[in-house]
């Protein structure tokens, strides 16, 4: 049912020509940049506008939540330095295909975001890291940022003013951990993407060893409704928590009638958006489990599902995270061995290798996991598992996608046991049919 | 080789690609940026990265041929041996696999017979299962080069096989 969505930042999807700056302008695109170079400059100055978003309670929406305006507000204002804007479009997480509809079917909101959030930063040149395998979606972006120097929103001295912004794109080429950001910079500068050590964070050395903000497309994108309608109006868009302002994009897939992205207020109950926005479970089938914010949060079972809020901290208060809101359904036939493998499988083959835990011990999940699909699992590998998780997670490693890996599977593990217990192969030639399988 | 397809042994970049190189070094202050975009460009004008691509991309770029190999090595994308000329990209995550992935993966082996990772003898086909592609709500999803073909099942991509067969 379509009234619970709320379509602001996807107010134009689905329109013929919804990516052209003309269909954006029609519905009001680029007001908000005129706001504050010209109708309403006095008011909108740079410190102006990140009071604004952070009264707008915006959190990021690339997966960590953190509080936008607060972010912006950690560039020193007084470096001599050049400051970068990077746009985060590597979309990657398992489950999440959210940012490819703005990218694809409305680039200029994301864009016009990050012009005035250039003006607030004073940063002149912004970066859009697009994941590789999203051509289609890059060539509509290209597209979009030339229409835009066209109309001379973009470029030196914007509307005649001393502003200027200037944005190039940048293209991956197929590795998660480029998502993490200080992975994103290092590719940026033509890198492998091996995460850096924080501090220094990002906001004092980021790109070129530049003040630089990372924020993701849909954050980027809220940005021109914030100034447009007020920090007020965008937080009280959520029901519930005040501190979860604003609607958020769910990308959901899996086991229901009708998967998509949805636009939401925040706040709604899980049950709600599987039941009534996305038509409930496919062949009548009972729900068993939902992952909730891609595949690196706890998984929850069909209980907690039916209790849990779709917001940050509704989530928490699950013992999960909201992540980047994509929602994967799993209905009574899943099977959770193979769930966990697939999962699995995954960091091994992402993990960008360069701490010695994760490097080897997402290999060693993956082979455990490998074991229970292949039904030799062994008596004592899911304890062993489970007291793993300590050293490959709580800032054992560089960066948090050694947490992921545990958040991700040791959950599945705990929560289905019983279906994990049923592939031990209690044999007495399992030693050699182990090495046998490698 | 013995799928057919040649090894490069000469290469720079054609025209196109070195107008776009001309483009890109305007767009960023370090030369080193570069190194990605001139991959791409490689790939766009040959299909994968053959070691004398990579030093070339290390003198256009300004950087040592070894962090131009280490580049290559470390993002999937980068082919470092010839592909077929339709790259059939199978996506394997949760998603796709909820919605039958496996299915999709076993046509491909039984129609042409390769596995992952292989190329048909007549260098039209490479088959890879790859990472979560984003389309998990139109899944299950198999890239083709540069196209997403979602929602896809057995038949047709036993269709699109024999489509491009004729190409
Ligand atoms: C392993 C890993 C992968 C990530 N992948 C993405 C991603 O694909 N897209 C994204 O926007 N953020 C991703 N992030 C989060 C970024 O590091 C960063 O927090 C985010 O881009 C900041 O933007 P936001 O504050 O607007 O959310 C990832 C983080 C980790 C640790
Ligand atoms: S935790 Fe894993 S992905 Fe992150 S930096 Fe270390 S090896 Fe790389
Ligand atoms: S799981 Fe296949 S596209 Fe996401």
């Amino acid at each position: 049912m379509a009234d619970l969505e709320k379509r602001i930042l996807l107010q134009d999807v689905g329109k013929p020509n919804s990516h052209s700056i003309d269909v954006y302008e029609e519905s009001g695109g680029y007001t908000a940049l005129k706001k504050i170079l010209i109708e309403d400059n006095k008011k909108w100055t740079p410190g102006a506008i990140i009071e604004e978003v952070k009264a707008s309670n915006l959190r990021g929406r690339g997966g960590a939540g953190f509080p936008t305006g607060l972010k912006w507000s950690f560039i020193p204002k007084d470096s001599p330095k050049p400051k970068y804007l990077i746009c985060n479009a590597d979309e990657g997480e398992p489950g999440t295909f959210k940012d490819r509809v703005l990218l694809e079917d409305t680039p200029h909101g994301f864009i016009e975001g990050m012009i005035i959030a250039g003006i607030a930063l004073d940063s002149k040149q912004g970066y859009i890291y697009i994941r590789g395998e999203f051509y289609k979606p890059w060539e509509r972006v290209e597209q979009a940022i030339k229409e835009a120097y066209e109309k001379g929103y973009l470029g030196d001295n914007i509307f005649g003013t001393q502003h200027s912004f200037h944005l190039a794109t940048y293209r991956g080429a197929g590795a998660y951990i480029c998502g993490e950001e200080t992975a994103l910079i290092e590719s940026i500068e033509g890198k492998r993407g091996h995460p850096r050590l924080k501090p220094p964070f990002p906001a004092v050395e980021g790109l070129y060893k530049c003040p630089t903000v990372v924020n993701n497309v849909e954050t980027y994108a809220a940005v021109p409704h914030i100034i447009n309608n007020g920090a007020k109006w965008y937080s009280s868009l959520s029901v519930g928590s005040e501190k979860s302002g604003g609607t958020k994009l769910f990308s959901i897939s899996g086991h229901v009638n009708n998967p998509g992205v949805f636009e939401v207020p925040l706040g709604l109950p899980m049950i709600d958006i599987i039941e009534k926005v996305c038509g409930g479970i496919k062949n009548g089938n009972k729900l068993k489990a939902v992952i909730p914010g891609g595949s690196s949060t706890p998984i929850l079972t069909a209980e907690e599902a039916s209790k849990a809020i779709m917001d940050y901290e509704g989530m928490a208060a699950v013992g999960t995270f909201l992540g980047s809101g994509a929602v994967i359904v799993l209905d009574e036939t899943t099977d959770m061995v193979e769930l966990a493998y697939r999962v699995a499988y995954f960091y091994e083959h992402e993990s960008c290798g360069q701490c010695t835990p994760c490097r080897e011990g997402t290999k060693w999940v993956k082979d455990i996991m490998k074991r229970f699909k292949d039904g030799i699992g062994q008596e004592n590998d899911l304890d062993t598992l489970c007291d793993f998780s300590q050293y490959m997670a709580n800032g054992a490693t560089v960066c948090p996608f050694g947490d992921a890996v545990m958040m991700a599977v040791v959950p599945i593990v705990q929560k289905f046991r019983s279906e994990f217990e049923a592939r031990i192969d209690n044999s007495e030639d399992v030693q050699h049919k182990v090495s046998a399988a490698g | 080789m013995s799928n057919g397809l040649q090894e490069v042994t000469e290469y720079s970049f054609s025209k196109k690609s070195d107008e776009r190189f001309k483009e890109l070094e305007k767009k960023f202050p370090e030369k080193n940026s570069l190194v990605l975009w001139a991959l791409h460009l490689v790939q766009e004008d040959i299909g994968y990265v053959p070691e004398v691509a990579m030093e070339y991309v290390a003198q256009k770029t300004g950087v040592s041929k070894s962090w131009v190999s280490g580049v290559v090595t470390f993002y999937s994308m980068y082919n470092k041996k010839p592909v077929g000329k339709y790259h059939l990209q199978v996506c394997h995550n949760v998603s796709c696999w909820l919605n039958g992935s496996d299915k999709l993966e076993e046509a491909i082996k039984r129609k042409l017979n390769i596995e992952h990772g292989e190329t048909t003898n007549d260098g039209k086909f490479t088959f890879s299962h790859v990472e979560c592609l984003a389309s998990c709500g139109t899944s299950p999803v198999v890239q083709v080069n540069n196209d997403y073909h979602e929602k896809m099942t057995p038949e047709k991509l036993e269709e699109l096989i024999d489509e491009l067969k004729q190409k």
